[in-house]
């Protein structure tokens, strides 16, 4: 198969997933108990006005209608307008979007950067104790449950040693470049929290593969020519060990956000995580389908990138 | 490259950087002299658990919506602790004849771009909200409502379709006024999202909303000229809304000094831990609400008065307010006429006792048999939201309650908007719940226990009490209509067609470094009311 052909079935079968979860979300949200104009209106609305609402937001529309009408309006890239805000959806996600952006990239550049270390370190030093004490910090890690692990820095960090603020992206009355020290310290606490449940999958498989490496001839040949240890655990076995490791980060991306959606939560950290909680309190589908969208996209492309890098790495794939 | 090309390299990307970084950061804002001799320099921080969500009063519904928005856009009149109505915008306000009412304005407010705030704009919030059905509670107040109409500059008359003694009132203390020559432009008020994009906000409230963080907080700065406070100037220089998830982070906040204040009102169990706390105030606010529950008589056991009876002997109303609300709540004597409702309050109408035993011959008495194990053969769906913790604890007590009784009740927590669906289709057989605010007796018992009635859940259709609550609101002498009131509670307690349970005392806390608060009933005023927040100081150390 071409490279081109390959690359071309790659995004069809991502596209494909976009127009899937597209309709996933819309159906299972009209799914949902309860209607946007009751979850809005206060206790005293009357029927009539009641009508007049959910005729605002379109769902009184059939279904089907309401869906081509969606599906048209996201090919000329309207996401249409927020139920409770009144304002474009593009707007309510690109007004938290970055600081999601920046909770999950740095907490995933952390988790690589701390977890295949530490799975090196492991399989090195394999059934010691230094290798029980890493696997018992992965498994610890794969256990937590974010809201948990969140309580408990924030009780800690915060109101305790008061090292760490409680809430919030920044403090609002600091300005140049103290404002960045104020961005940095409310990112930690989450950042911590987001990190300590993704490590442990980044530490176990790459102390699992560095094992299997470490096991392989091509290593026994390096040792008997002579080449230090050093060199064969660096570069001849992790630079192998590392492409499972790496798959990961596409793999997990999903993973990621669906814990920043916790974390920005219990931190009040004003990303899409937190909106997409608020929006679903108030039922905002125009919201929760834009913030679901944008989410399954960067998802799918994450993974598309590594089948699409895989290929072009491993010609072996392309035929598979 | 030498080694000292390559540190000045270094170096000079790394100054580079700090400039960019420098430049991309929010730079601090002018800061502006003020005239008047009590304002101070001080930011005032508050907490609040959910983001704003409209900025156009007449629609947006949450607490935080109302609580940033009413420092922006004034209320005609405001309310004291006994449920009555005060001044506010308006300095006079009452009824020209049966179907005419009026109110007398302020002539020295001005709106924040320099335009005068008039009875134009009044007249024009009132037709607007009648004309374009918003969401909000202004408009449901609005059903006997025709036009307003500016006579003056001061002075507004509205026309009622039929005589309402309580509507001038009602819209008074639930409506905002809002600037004509800003929404006026924009259309429907029911879709103006009032989001500020243009050229930002004009109010005329005690502060202007001057930046929004999304998801993260709201900052309004002080105006100069604000007549509702003595001095003419509201002290803080600033108020900060800040966003926290829950209130126990909002009460860490508060211990760590994050913030000053918080918005809403501590649990029950929170209450007693932070009055001897250090550097914590608490302050107890008049609440104006109660909790009940009602019986669907559209099930046909329930529409016997014996088995509403013998449901409502068959709860320890004691045992609930002292054990979950740990004493912070009042018995209201099981009557919608609430005791902090002073002039409508009827002591002569008392509690539903505990007696489990009552319950049980009033079950016979209906017609029901116990079987061997003591239970008679009925079964009753409670349904409450799990997003209410209070409710959430006092349900377990009425069940086993009724379980005593010989009444077998299915507890049936839900989700929020799973309740309220529910609620809306009448899809249960007891409602628990409760109202922030039941201001005035006419309009609530119009709403809860006349046919149609927006929050009628018992769905109650008594033409004697529909009677009554209809001469209540066409009877404009207070004495009366003070007497008309306390017969229909009569009746609504004899009939059990709603059982209140008790009026919860509320408590909000502030950091002990802050002081001068004006304390106004309900969580919605509470103390971040907009003369409070203009009235409140730091201590002096």
């Amino acid at each position: 198969m071409s490279i081109a052909l390959f690359i071309l079935r790659r995004v069809g079968r991502g596209l494909l997933t976009i127009l899937f979860a597209v309709t996933v979300t819309f159906l299972l949200l009209r799914l949902l108990p309860g209607d946007p104009a009751l979850a809005v209106a206060s206790p005293n609305m009357t029927d009539e006005a009641r009508a007049a609402l959910l005729t605002q937001y379109g769902l009184d529309q059939p279904l089907f209608v309401q869906y081509f009408l969606y599906l048209g309006e996201l090919l000329r890239g309207n996401l249409g307008r927020s139920f409770t805000q009144s304002i474009p959806v593009i707007d309510v996600l690109m007004q938290r979007l970055p600081w999601t952006i920046l909770l999950t990239v740095t907490s995933l550049v952390l988790t690589v950067v701390i977890g295949i270390p530490l799975g090196v370190l492991a399989a090195s030093h394999k059934n010691r104790f230094l290798d029980r004490l890493v696997q018992v910090f992965g498994v610890t890690g794969q256990s937590l449950f974010v809201p948990s692990v969140g309580i408990v820095l924030l009780f800690v960090f915060g109101l305790n040693l008061r090292w760490f603020p409680i809430g919030g992206a920044y403090d609002d009355a600091v300005y140049g470049m103290e404002w960045y020290g104020s961005v940095l310290s409310h990112l930690v606490l989450p950042v911590i929290s987001l990190t300590l449940i993704q490590l442990g999958s980044y530490v176990l498989t790459m102390r699992a593969t560095l094992i299997e490496a470490l096991g392989e001839d091509y290593i026994t040949l390096a040792k008997a020519k002579g080449v230090p240890p050093r060199t064969v655990l660096w570069k001849h076995a992790v630079r192998n060990a590392m492409l499972p490791a790496i798959t990961l980060i596409g793999l997990q991306l999903g993973f990621v956000v669906g814990g920043a959606v916790l974390t920005e939560t219990v931190f009040a950290y004003p990303g899409i995580g937190r909106g997409i909680y608020e929006a679903v309190t108030q039922l905002d589908f125009a919201v929760l389908q834009g913030a679901f969208l944008l989410l399954a996209v960067t998802v799918v492309v994450a993974n598309m990138l590594t089948d699409i890098a895989y290929g072009l790495l491993d010609p072996r794939v392309r035929t598979s | 490259m030498n080694r000292h090309s390559r540190i000045a390299a270094i170096g000079g990307a790394a100054a580079l950087a700090a400039l960019v970084l420098s430049a991309c950061a929010p730079q601090a804002p002018e800061t502006s002299s003020t005239s008047s001799p009590d304002a101070g320099d001080d930011t005032l921080t508050i907490a609040t658990t959910t983001d704003v969500v409209n900025y156009n009063p007449l629609v947006g519904n949450s607490r935080s919506d109302y609580w940033v928005t009413n420092l922006m856009y004034p209320h005609l009149l405001s309310i004291g602790p006994d449920g009555s109505k005060e001044a506010e915008l308006a300095v006079d306000w009452g009824y020209v004849d049966d179907t005419t009412g009026f109110y007398e304005i302020r002539d020295d407010m001005t709106w924040s771009d320099g335009e005068p705030l008039t009875a134009e704009d009044v007249a024009y919030t009132m037709n607007a909200v009648k004309k374009d059905a918003p969401a909000g509670t202004y408009y449901g107040q609005m059903a006997n409502f025709e036009s307003a109409e500016a006579v003056s500059d001061t002075r507004v008359e509205i026309t009622l379709t039929q005589p309402d003694s309580s509507i001038v009132d009602e819209i008074g203390f639930w409506g905002n006024v809002v600037p004509q020559h800003v929404f006026e432009p924009a259309g429907s008020v029911a879709e103006f999202a009032n989001d500020g994009s243009e050229d930002g906000w004009v109010s005329a409230g005690p502060f202007e909303l001057t930046k929004v963080q999304v998801g993260q907080s709201y900052t309004l700065d002080r105006v100069e000229d604000y007549p509702l406070v003595e001095s003419g100037t509201p002290i803080p220089a600033s108020i900060v809304y800040r966003v926290f998830p829950d209130v126990n982070t909002e009460i860490l906040a508060l211990q760590s000094g994050e913030v000053d204040a918080i918005a809403n009102s501590l649990p029950p169990s929170q209450v007693e831990q932070l009055k001897s706390a250090e550097g914590i105030e608490v302050v107890e606010v008049t609440g104006l609400g109660y909790a009940h529950m009602t019986y669907n008589m559209q099930n046909p056991d329930l529409a016997k008065l014996e088995v509403r009876q013998a449901l409502a002997h068959a709860a320890d109303y004691e045992a609930i307010r002292n054990v979950v609300l740990q004493g912070q709540a009042v018995s209201t004597g099981s009557s919608p006429l609430m005791p902090v409702l002073s002039k409508y309050y009827d002591d002569s109408i008392t509690e539903y006792e505990y007696d489990p035993e009552l319950s049980r011959e009033l079950m016979e008495e209906a017609g029901y048999t116990a079987s061997a194990d003591g239970m008679f053969p009925v079964s009753f769906r409670l349904i409450y939201s799990l997003q209410d913790p209070v409710t959430s604890q006092w349900a377990q007590l009425v069940k086993d309650g009724a379980a005593e009784a010989g009444i077998p009740i299915e507890l049936q927590g839900m989700e929020r908007n799973t309740y309220l669906a529910r609620t809306n289709e009448g899809d249960y057989d007891i409602y628990a719940g409760n109202f922030a605010i039941m201001d005035d007796p006419a309009t609530n018992f119009s709403l809860s226990y006349l046919p149609g009635g927006a929050i009628n859940y018992t769905y109650v259709d008594d033409p004697a009490l529909n009677d009554l609550i209809a001469q209540a609101s066409a009877t404009f002498d207070e004495d009366e209509k003070i007497e008309i009131m306390r017969e229909a509670a009569k009746i609504v307690h004899d009939q059990v067609y709603d059982n209140v349970m008790y009026t919860q005392n509320l408590y909000v806390a502030h950091s002990s470094d802050w002081d001068g608060f004006i304390s106004k009933p309900s969580e919605l005023l509470s103390i971040v009311n907009p003369v409070s927040l203009a009235s409140a100081h730091k201590v002096s150390e």
